[in-house]
């Protein structure tokens, strides 16, 4: 697999993902000290489990800055198709599963799984780039 | 799209690191565009002519069947 982490824009973007993803952990493991199972949905809670999305949207403002600040076009088309492809895949499988749902007693998907789902995306993604240009990328 | 870049690089002992610095972009760019796996922007593919003192058409070639269409 070639290096490609001599850009710029891939050691920004690892040094903005550690943090976050360490502020995610954080976040959920003080949001299940906090929050008792089954907890209602009052100002509270809803504010307290809140604080670990808002670190999954600094992984999402991350990726963007990536694909902004990454100025070598062909890397920042691997990235692109790599995301294209972990968007499909999320899309491909919550949709389908969605009409089993409609149609059948098939148990129901949390939205949550919705994000790790395109994470896997990301790594298939990153598997064809490989296998087609030996580059994979580094989001 | 096949192009001239390898012939180039070689006639000034280029690498393909050293001409990636040349123009700013990462080496497996370079050996993407060279092995026809990408076809560079507008842009880039102008200042690939603009280092090699050329014209964009001395470098990239057609495709038969696109100068057929």
């Amino acid at each position: 697999m070639t290096k490609t982490s001599r850009n710029p824009a891939y050691r920004r973007y690892t040094r903005r993902m550690i943090p976050i993803s360490l502020a995610y952990v954080g976040a959920v493991g003080l949001a299940s000290r906090l929050i008792p199972d089954n907890a209602a949905a009052n100002g509270a809670t809803v504010a307290i489990a809140l604080v670990p999305g808002l670190a999954a949207l600094g992984w999402i403002w991350a990726m963007a800055r990536l694909l902004v600040e990454l100025d070598d076009e062909y890397l920042r088309m691997l990235e692109v198709r790599k995301f294209l492809i972990a968007t499909g895949f999320a899309l491909s499988i919550t949709s389908v599963w969605g009409v089993l749902e409609l149609f059948t007693t098939v148990p129901a998907l949390p939205v949550f799984f919705v994000w790790p789902l395109w994470c896997v995306g990301l790594a298939l993604g990153q598997l064809v780039n490989w296998r087609q240009t030996g580059v994979a990328g580094c989001a | 799209m096949k192009n001239r870049l390898k012939l180039l690089r070689a006639e000034r002992a280029w690498s393909q690191g050293d001409l990636a610095a040349h123009l700013g972009i990462s080496r497996q760019s370079v050996n993407a565009i060279e092995t026809g796996k990408y076809d560079p922007s507008l842009p880039l593919a102008f200042r690939i002519a603009d280092l090699f003192d050329a014209r964009i058409e001395d470098i990239f070639l057609r495709d038969v069947e696109e100068q057929g269409a």
